[in-house]
């Protein structure tokens, strides 16, 4: 991030409107590139062709309007339509479908399986990066995307809702499934990590 | 503790999306509910510790590079949205790209309005390929006519001033007959005939015993037949334009001596053009 804000400061009086604004995101649409195709090649072409996008519709972009929601809407479009997001597609197209019925409410999650974790526990799972990156990577696309934008991001629902362009309550009810899903995957990992202990 | 905090309350609290009413309703609810608490503070953590784990990728110095060489690269040639020194503001930076935009479609347009005029032009050149071929058949046609009936000339005259006046009032505009004629070439006669509906002379010509058919029609602007020369079943045809008038000669002469005759009336209406509908001396 240092460096790139240090190339960015460089470009000084050449700095255009759109470098601006673009240039300063690079880091976070690389580091979701990454997280969506898996390898640095295919992140860096992702990138690459999102800023291209970015930049030849940029007289599109309407002044004043959420330019970040802008550009990840075309990184997310981009990769859909990318070797890496069709196969992703093809994959979890199948479960994401059979899951996407609950979406329009909360997640119905037995309140059991909730109750049987406390903050310790969750606090020991969580002090482990690996672990949790480990299971962010066993998420599918969709709830990977809407984590990410979420999370790292920071995005409000309402531009994760632009960004992804479905509706408000898909989003919630897909943040809602990717942190069950996630708990599920530090919860087996610690629970594996026990047995090979004892 | 009836009325626990859903999950998506739950969600929504930790991602700061709750309303103020929202808000203060589940805090209300948390400094009562252990259980809804630890939920709270657990998807506090989750969030926390994913921001942290999310952030695993960052992009290779020279990628970054790549990308602001490609930015300034692009703002070189024009291509760039705003790409001008900064700070831009962002009507002024949308300028340049509104401006190309502009002068591409301007290049469209010019294009587009080339190609109709193109096609317009070959569109014509058809057409009047077409009406030329009809126009020839009609001449051909007539002068057979002429030489295969019976009917004589409604002028008969080898003098040029018999012939010339004999046509004031009957068509609306006016020629000149030449005064001096190639070898073995005299004037017959004349008919006023009509071609493409239009009223036409038609001098009758011998070159030697072969017959001459020259047509004199009132110019219409639309098609020249300066070009005109082709054969058809023996017979010639060849044809001038001038300001004023069109004229076509068809006859089975030598192609040569048919284009003495014509090349004769064409110098002759060279010498003295006159008005439409006006027939000179």
């Amino acid at each position: 991030m240092r460096i790139w804000k240090k190339t960015a400061r460089a470009t000084g009086p050449q700095t255009s409107a759109f470098e601006c604004q673009a240039l300063p995101l690079l880091p976070s649409l690389y580091n979701i590139a990454f997280w969506l195709s898996r390898n640095a090649s295919d992140a860096e072409d992702l990138v690459q062709e999102t800023f291209l996008k970015a930049l030849r519709g940029f007289p599109s972009f309407e002044p004043g309007s959420n330019f970040k929601a802008w550009i990840f809407r075309i990184l997310r479009n981009t990769y859909l339509t990318s070797r890496t997001g069709l196969e992703a597609r093809r994959t979890v197209a199948f479960e994401d479908e059979l899951n996407e019925s609950r979406e329009s409410g909360p997640a119905q999650i037995p309140e059991a399986a909730i109750d049987r974790q406390t903050p310790e526990t969750n606090l020991l799972q969580m002090a482990d990066r690996a672990a949790l990156q480990a299971a962010m990577e066993t998420l599918p696309p969709p709830l990977l995307e809407v984590i990410l934008l979420c999370d790292v991001e920071e995005m409000k629902y309402r531009e994760i809702a632009d960004t992804l362009e479905i509706p408000i309550g898909t989003v919630m009810s897909r943040i809602a499934r990717a942190r069950t899903a996630l708990r599920a995957a530090l919860e087996a990992n610690h629970r594996s990590s026990r047995e090979i202990r004892a | 503790m009836n009325n626990h905090l859903s999950h998506a309350i739950l969600n929504a609290l930790a991602d700061g999306e709750l309303s103020a009413e929202q808000l203060a309703g589940a805090n209300e609810h948390l400094a009562e509910c252990p259980s809804c608490t630890s939920k709270a503070l657990s998807q506090s953590l989750l969030k926390s510790a994913t921001a942290k784990a999310g952030r695993r990728y960052a992009p290779p110095t020279q990628f970054q590079e790549h990308l602001v060489r490609l930015a300034s690269e692009a703002d070189s040639v024009g291509q760039g949205p705003g790409m001008r020194s900064a700070p831009l503001s962002p009507s002024r930076s949308h300028w340049g790209f509104e401006s190309l935009g502009w002068a591409t479609a301007a290049l469209i347009l010019l294009f587009t309005v080339s190609m109709m005029f193109v096609e317009r032009a070959a569109d014509r050149a058809k057409v009047a390929s077409t009406e030329d071929a009809a126009l020839v058949t009609e001449v051909f046609d007539q002068h057979v006519a002429t030489l295969a009936g019976n009917m004589p000339l409604q002028v008969v005259s080898t003098d040029r001033h018999t012939v010339k006046p004999w046509f004031q009032g009957r068509i609306p505009f006016s020629f000149n007959l030449p005064q001096g004629l190639p070898s073995d070439t005299t004037l017959d006669g004349a008919n006023l005939t009509y071609l493409r509906n239009q009223p036409v002379a038609q001098l009758l010509y011998s070159i030697g015993k072969h017959r001459v058919s020259v047509f004199l029609r009132q110019r219409s602007g639309a098609t020249d037949v300066n070009a005109l020369l082709t054969e058809r079943s023996g017979f010639h045809v060849v044809s001038f334009s001038t300001i004023d008038l069109d004229a076509i000669a068809v006859s089975d002469v030598d192609p040569v001596r048919l284009s003495e005759l014509v090349s004769s009336i064409k110098h002759a209406q060279a010498g003295e053009q006159q008005q439409p509908g006006r027939v000179g001396p």
